[in-house]
């Protein structure tokens, strides 16, 4: 059971209706899912965003998935996430199945508008499961991290190969007795024969893929379009089986980017992790924060003031801004054309000014905290942003007359890379990627997180699903946070700018040199940082690439359990295969340019 | 009579003879300044790396001498019979009012001919260059 | 806890000249001018490499673009091939899986070269303490010059290439394999939080952050 320090059950601020069903029983679902399978072996947890979670066994596995995303009337069809969680080493377990690793299946259902949470316990000589690849082809590179992660194998799935970490490497990370920092580990070195074993590694061998070398007529040529490409946009690899210049398949290859963030999460404190979420989606900055720092106030109950909540859309949305900016100028300079992202990047100069002037940084201002916003605005942060909003909206119409119009890059993006709205959703795509198909969700509108309710906006939709109905999306989706920004500069109230919470706020320093018990607390405060309450949460937004979430669970201790960050640029690289398969190079670069996807974005 | 004949010829000859000469002279220093000077100024660089192709920092998966597929020498005949086609158009030029009409007229069915070989290839789709998901995706697109 | 630190000892840059940097500049002065010459048109014309790992390359491409304009100082042009580049920016983390690649384009990249290690990522690790990145690029690779912030901003970097202009100005290569000294003499790196130390400390008046 979740129990706040007020001793309230159900203090959240949730939308109301999951706080009806907690107060009402079990979930819709669960009652559901008991109907049809019998009510012996699953329990339910109580976790304290208020997302139904199940506990399920192995043998039930398949049948269940099947029947949510098939069966029920409205079904689950996102699979939107596929994690794992080692909880040998947690404390504050009353009540849950016995469990070595857990391995965690979060549905999503647009129709019911909530999601599903479904854990299978795994015990240490139970250590497989059968694979859902077969139900969600977008569960295939979800399973290879698990595996290369935690170890867990997943029986049925087609390859099952690292995908995270180098090929070459020994353990699996996550799991908690794998050293965390570099400096715990053998010193790195580079020796020419070591040079030598890890360049063999991360040769491509075809035959692992299940390719052919040739048809009848013709050899194949394989190609890496490697990590050090300039349009693969990051340290990405895609390796190519190319029949003169068509592409007869494609492997990503990701893993060149991993930093470690969720291992980091363990042993940062819930207040010294913000840097790291920054760095996630690099271009996002603080737009990452916002996830996280939301999912640490469901789980201690905090309650941040309007004012900060102003501030945070307000900065979030000239982080979509700058993102989306990028992704335009990079988009029209991967199609051909050199001018346009020189003028974009001068657009983008302006961001970074007025966020320098507000946070202090430029790119990772790490602006956000537990409870609030770092710093409050400004004095004069009024005039920047208005003189921004003038400035803006001609600049975007001149790019329209430039980009989208033209008619060679008509001529190359439309038609190409489209999916339709079902293999989207199968393929766990969100964000403008999603939206492009035609299908009209948008998570601030569905389920307004930080006072989206109080704004007025469209959610801009394509059509056809190709390259440039995903930049056309894009492109409106930029004049809506214009008119968002408008907005939060007309409506900011007064107030604080942080909450008045034990955990976020330190005591008056007076009072602190005075007596003990306030000098111990903030003493505590700023070494250890927040303990947050024992828990469960998840929260997502909708960030410049999709939907991102971070899963944090909480032991009662000063470090997060696990933070598992769900990204949503991990989800659409997967589909590059499908959408470049008998297309040429030069289509696939363009497709490349038209997923927007950030390399942290997708390894963290 | 002859024998003057001939040194007169000799003579233009050694005259129009010697600026090439000159300019042949010329052209071998340069290059081999440029090649020599490329070949010893400079740093000597040895790693097993640098003599291999470069493929965005991985190793290559097999070679390049491999068979490609038929569209490449389909387009390489094509070019070869139409180039062949402007050599011919050319020698004819070159003897234009020698040949008067009937060499006008000759040329004419010749270009002619090819150009009927032409309108064949275009509409056949024999230069069509795109893949075959490509033709899908682009109906409206004519070649 | 144990944890190791480590040092740059097996460098794989050229191995440096026998001499001083002093002593070289003494003898050979007939060669001298010919080098410095050399060296004025290299350092004017420093070829970046198109590449980068991490957010720190955002940044770098920030200072290509108009606003701060890298052509400005010579690197004009940004070559997709290590092979006509002369310098590689390490801007970002460098990865565990990530490091034979950029070892094989360094490698791969043609003498004269010079490497800036841009980001706290790449001189240190940074604050990635962590099991998949090498904690500094100089773990492998000699660097130059060292450019630091996290992400440092396209002025810092430009600074950087600054000093790199003055320190290829300043080197001593051999101009040919065939006669001369081999190995590259390189002046002494300094830094530059030494040097600027009293200048900072004598600046009294900081911007606050409640005033635009």
């Amino acid at each position: 059971m979740y129990e706040n320090r007020q001793g309230n059950v159900g203090e959240i601020m949730d939308s109301n209706r999951a706080m009806a069903k907690i107060e009402s029983g079990l979930p819709q679902i669960v009652r559901e899912l008991s109907k049809r399978f019998g009510n012996n072996h699953f329990t339910f947890q109580q976790t304290a965003d208020g997302i139904p979670t199940l506990w399920i066994p192995r043998e039930n596995l398949r049948s269940v998935l099947g029947f949510l995303k098939n069966e029920a009337k409205p079904a689950y069809p996102l699979l939107f996430d596929l994690t794992a969680m080692d909880e040998r080493l947690r404390t504050h377990r009353q009540g849950l199945p016995e469990s070595a690793f857990t391995v965690i299946y979060h549905l999503l259902s647009f129709g019911r508008n909530e999601d599903i949470r479904l854990k299978v316990a795994l015990s240490e000589d139970t250590f497989s499961l059968p694979s859902a690849s077969a139900i969600w082809p977008s569960a295939n590179w979800y399973e290879r991290e698990v595996w290369d992660m935690f170890g867990i194998v997943f029986e049925g799935h087609p390859n099952l190969r690292r995908i995270i970490m180098p090929p070459t490497w020994v353990g699996h990370p996550l799991r908690k007795e794998h050293p965390a920092r570099a400096t715990e580990m053998e010193p790195f070195s580079l020796s020419d024969e070591r040079q030598e074993i890890e360049q063999e590694a991360l040769r491509f061998v075809p035959e692992e893929w299940g390719m052919r070398r040739q048809s009848e007529d013709s050899d194949f040529l394989f190609l890496n379009m490697g990590p050090n490409h300039p349009s693969v946009h990051g340290a990405f690899r895609i390796a190519l089986q190319l029949d003169g210049e068509e592409i007869i398949d494609a492997v990503p290859d990701i893993g060149y980017h991993h930093r470690g963030a969720e291992k980091m999460g363990e042993r940062q404190s819930w207040h010294t992790f913000i840097p790291y979420t920054d760095r996630v989606d690099y271009l996002g900055g603080s737009m990452n924060n916002l996830p996280y720092v939301l999912a640490v106030e469901r789980l201690a109950g905090i309650k941040v003031p309007e004012r900060a909540q102003v501030i945070r859309v307000m900065i979030a949305e000239f982080y979509r801004l700058a993102s989306h900016l990028l992704f335009y100028g990079t988009y029209a300079q991967d199609v051909g054309q050199m001018s346009p992202i020189f003028y974009m990047f001068i657009d983008r100069e302006k961001v970074f000014d007025i966020m320098e002037s507000i946070t202090g940084a430029r790119m990772h201002s790490s602006y956000f905290r537990i409870g609030g916003v770092a710093l409050d605005l400004p004095q004069g942060w009024d005039k920047r942003v208005r003189e921004f909003i003038g400035y803006l909206p001609s600049r975007l119409d001149q790019y329209d007359k430039l980009v989208m119009k033209n008619s060679l890059i008509k001529r190359r993006t439309q038609g190409i890379g489209s999916y339709t709205s079902a293999e989207a959703i199968d393929w766990s795509v969100t964000g403008a990627g999603l939206r492009a198909t035609g299908f009209e969700w948008d998570y601030r509108k569905a389920r307004p997180y930080s006072g989206y309710e109080n704004y007025e906006f469209e959610i801009p939709i394509g059509n056809r699903g190709d390259c440039y109905d995903r930049c056309a999306v894009r492109v409106e989706e930029m004049r809506q946070s214009l008119r968002i920004i408008e907005q939060c500069l007309e409506q900011m109230p007064e107030g604080p700018y942080k909450a008045d919470h034990p955990l976020t706020t330190p005591p008056p320093k007076a009072r602190t040199l005075h007596d003990i018990e306030t000098l111990i607390q903030h003493f505590l405060n700023v070494s250890w940082g927040p303990v947050v309450p024992a828990g469960e949460a998840s929260v997502t937004i909708e960030a410049t690439k999709g939907l991102n979430g971070y899963y944090l669970t909480s032991d009662g201790g000063t470090m997060s359990y696990r933070t598992r960050i769900r990204t949503p640029s991990f989800a659409h690289l997967q589909m590059i295969p499908l959408m470049s398969r008998g297309m040429m190079i030069a289509d696939l670069i363009a497709i490349l340019a038209s997923i927007d996807f950030v390399m942290a974005d997708v390894d963290r | 009579m002859t024998t003057v004949h001939l040194m007169i010829i000799e003579a233009r000859f050694a005259a129009d003879l010697l600026p090439l000469i000159l300019y042949f002279a010329a052209v071998l220093a340069v290059t081999g300044i440029m090649l020599g000077g490329a070949y010893f100024l400079g740093q000597r660089h040895s790693a097993k790396a640098a003599d291999e192709t470069f493929e965005s920092g991985i190793v290559a998966t097999g070679d390049v001498h491999i068979r490609f597929s038929i569209q490449f020498y389909l387009l390489a005949i094509f070019f070869v019979i139409f180039d062949m086609e402007s050599v011919f158009l050319f020698a004819w030029s070159v003897a234009l009012y020698e040949s008067g009409w009937p060499g006008f007229i000759e040329a004419l069915i010749f270009i002619g001919v090819l150009l009927a070989s032409l309108v064949y290839l275009w509409s056949s789709g024999a230069l069509d260059w795109r893949t075959r998901r490509q033709r899908k995706v682009d109906p409206d697109y004519q070649e | 806890m144990r944890w190791n630190l480590t040092k740059a000892e097996n460098d794989t840059a050229p191995t440096p000249g026998q001499q001083t940097y002093e002593e070289a500049i003494r003898r050979n002065f007939l060669f001298a001018r010919l080098e410095d010459m050399v060296a004025w048109g290299q350092s004017n014309s420093v070829w970046p490499f198109n590449f980068g790992l991490s957010c720190c390359y955002v940044e770098m491409a920030t200072a290509f673009t108009s606003r701060h304009d890298i052509a400005r100082f010579g690197s004009e042009v940004i070559r997709g091939t290590p092979r006509q580049a002369d310098l590689i920016v390490i801007s970002g983390t460098v990865f565990r899986k990530m490091a034979p690649v950029v070892k094989r384009l360094y490698d791969q990249m043609l003498e004269p070269r010079w490497v800036i290690s841009m980001g706290s990522c790449a001189n240190s690790g940074g604050m990635y303490d962590i099991y998949s990145v090498v904690q500094g690029v100089d773990k492998f690779l000699p660097v130059d010059v060292y450019v630091p912030g996290c992400p440092p901003r396209p002025e810092a970097l430009l600074q950087g290439l600054m000093l790199l202009q003055e320190a290829i100005g300043k080197e001593r290569r051999p101009l040919s394999w065939v006669v001369g000294e081999q190995g590259v003499i390189k002046p002494v790196k300094t830094s530059q939080r030494d040097l600027l130390t009293e200048e900072r400390m004598r600046i009294q008046q900081l911007r606050d952050p409640d005033h635009v």
